[in-house]
């Protein structure tokens, strides 16, 4: 599932409540343009940040929706979901953006042992 | 063991600064090496020369270059998160029309890729958030 | 943080995260035991150091601190 210098990048903080996502995306799609392997683990409020119906809302806000439109670009195709998280948070995976791989909350202590990086943000 | 640490709190505002602090002292008495300090998020405002604290508190800033002259460990600070958070060193002043700056040497205003680099070619990477 | 905890890990508790001190009965210290442990430095900081011992939970020193990031290959951070 994981080549050895894989990096996985935790994202737990939803768009607009502060920089956390910003800067965790930006920390995944640098990796990925250097070549490394990139999985992305979006847990808790980080969930949020796969709305697919996500647009510009205030004037000067930044969308979060065009850089998780790009991860795909840098070839970051693993974006997994814990199911429990889905439910916690009364998400239907249809709201989520493609892609999305959901996965039962009991694999993520395996997806940390088959990744030598892993960034949490 | 090479160490490396990512430091993502604001001094002053977050424990984090204080806690890499301690914690990379412990790292080098243990007889370790620190690879570098890698500043990101809101921890690049710890590379900010113009922190004042009361003198009863510890310079957070001063403490970093203490750290940096008695071990030679590089103090890297993301760029982008700087820059956005109006930290900058001279060049980048120019650069951006500024009249002044706050970011100098052995702070160095460096890309991502050193903190992907310096999880590479550490054993270690310790993040204090 | 929890749902992420696998069987070979350990867990440290520094900076506020050691107010679980307080705590006795939080089920992370019987499902972990033997493997997570509060930093004493920010227990004797807050005043809690007297209730950790009270309550007889395991501390650690910054010493050990960094002898655990030695012996575990990862590190991960929860904040």
């Amino acid at each position: 599932m994981a080549t050895p210098n894989a990096l996985l990048v935790i994202i737990r903080h939803a768009p607009h409540g502060s920089n956390w996502l910003r800067e965790g995306l930006d920390a995944a799609l640098v990796a990925a343009a250097f070549g490394q392997p990139v999985h992305l683990l979006f847990m808790g409020q980080g969930i949020l940040a796969l709305m697919k119906e996500q647009s510009s809302g205030a004037p000067g806000q930044k969308a979060t929706l065009p850089t998780i439109d790009m991860l795909e670009m840098y070839d970051i195709d693993k974006l997994w979901v814990a199911e429990e998280a889905l439910q916690a948070f009364h998400i239907p995976s249809d709201r989520l953006v493609d892609g999305v791989t959901v996965i039962p909350e009991r694999e993520i202590p395996n997806l940390f042992q088959q990744h030598a990086n892993i960034l949490n943000f | 063991m090479q160490y490396g640490l990512l430091v993502m709190g604001a001094p002053y505002s977050s424990p984090a600064p204080h806690s890499a602090l301690r914690f990379a002292h412990a790292v080098l008495s243990r007889g370790h090496q620190l690879a570098g300090v890698f500043f990101y998020h809101d921890g690049v405002h710890n590379a900010s020369s113009l922190m004042a604290p009361p003198q009863d508190e510890l310079n957070l800033h001063n403490a970093w270059l203490e750290l940096n002259q008695q071990h030679a460990t590089p103090l890297d600070v993301c760029i982008a998160a700087a820059l956005r958070r109006g930290l900058m060193n001279e060049s980048e002043a120019q650069r951006h029309g500024k009249q002044t700056y706050n970011v100098f040497s052995p702070f160095e205003l460096t890309g991502l890729g050193q903190l992907h680099a310096l999880q590479q070619r550490a054993d270690r990477l310790i993040t204090f958030a | 943080m929890q749902q992420a905890i696998g069987e070979q890990d350990s867990v440290l508790l520094i900076e506020e995260a050691v107010t679980a001190a307080l705590d006795p009965t939080w089920v992370a210290w019987q499902h972990y035991q033997s493997r997570i442990f509060m930093l004493a430095e920010d227990l004797t900081s807050r005043g809690l150091t007297s209730m950790a011992a009270m309550h007889q939970l395991p501390t650690i020193e910054m010493d050990d601190f960094v002898s655990l990031t030695e012996q575990h290959l990862k590190t991960v951070t929860w904040y």
